[in-house]
């Protein structure tokens, strides 16, 4: 268990390397760049996980984040290969002063929300969240998570799983190459530009 | 242990910029990547929220933390189709800008 000033510390330091990195994330014109600093900001919120007391919440976010879904992304930046020739031109000032206004719109209210609400008030003056010796040692292990899983929500693990099916075939029927039909398709808007021609 | 409201408010903040990111870029692997920061972002509040009410919560001891998971789950999949699909667009039109999504308008 860490000290407070210590735990205060590494939040500091993580909620930092948060903002700054998933500013990189929106900003970078190459994708590639984007992916990377992705994985800091996903790591940073596995460390925040950790502090959080949800260990083995922490352990999977950083396998299935980065050891997964990142590595798919790498993948597809690699077999697309996007080069400063074949990235799409970025909107005007104008747009991107529209999107960030939106954005600064939504934390405004997000942030009037959390300040005004009750609940988060009266949680606070309790001391903000309860110290880890309210709570069995076990919790956020593999062991106590599990148990609980598979106790209480087996219903919504299994309806996971056939989520996970779907999203497996579908990706797979997506990006299989159906030569035939798609020289047909070829031939055919081919045939509709010189139509139009 | 560091406040609440500190945690609410980077929560709120990574929603919001990647909120900007859905809305202000024309890559759609960008885009893609700005869901997976808002996603991140609502994990965050979840799991404060499930440590906050362990005690006495109805979902459970770990109800925050299952509900991540399954939010864990939904990205891996919405990652997989999203991907698939810019493969397809990229085959089609040689090109991941989503303006090129506009010649799909009947």
């Amino acid at each position: 268990m860490l000290s407070p000033w210590l735990e205060h510390l590494v939040f500091a330091t993580v909620a930092v390397a948060a903002v700054i990195s998933s500013l990189l994330v929106v900003t970078r014109r190459n994708p590639i760049y984007s992916a990377l600093f992705l994985i800091v900001m996903l790591a940073t919120v596995s460390v925040m996980f950790m502090l959080l007391d949800a260990t083995f919440l922490g352990f999977m976010q950083l396998l299935v984040y980065a050891g997964a879904i990142m590595v798919l992304y790498l993948f597809v930046i690699m077999l697309i290969n996007p080069r400063e020739g074949n990235l799409p031109a970025e909107g005007s000032a104008m747009e991107n002063a529209f999107a960030g206004g939106v954005a600064l719109l939504l934390f405004s209210l997000l942030a009037f929300a959390i300040s005004n609400s009750e609940e988060v008030k009266r949680l606070t003056t309790d001391g903000g969240i309860p110290a880890l010796a309210e709570i069995p040692l076990s919790h956020g292990s593999i062991a106590a998570f599990g148990l609980e899983l598979f106790h209480n929500h087996l219903l919504v693990f299994e309806v996971t799983s056939i989520l996970i099916l779907v999203g497996i075939i579908g990706a797979v029927h997506l990006a299989m190459r159906r030569k035939s039909s798609e020289k047909n398709l070829q031939q055919h808007e081919e045939g509709a530009v010189t139509a139009d021609v | 242990m560091f406040s609440l409201p500190s945690i609410l408010y980077l929560s709120a903040l990574l929603f919001c910029i990647g909120t900007y990111g859905v809305l202000a870029r024309r890559n759609i692997l960008i885009v893609l990547m700005s869901l997976e920061l808002m996603l991140n972002a609502v994990n965050i509040a979840l799991v404060t929220f499930g440590r906050v009410h362990a005690l006495g919560s109805p979902a459970g001891e770990h109800g925050g933390q299952i509900f991540t998971l399954m939010v864990l789950a939904v990205a891996a999949a919405e990652a997989a189709i999203g991907l698939s699909l810019l493969l397809v667009i990229w085959r089609r039109w040689q090109s991941i800008d989503l303006r090129t999504l506009c010649r799909l308008n009947g």
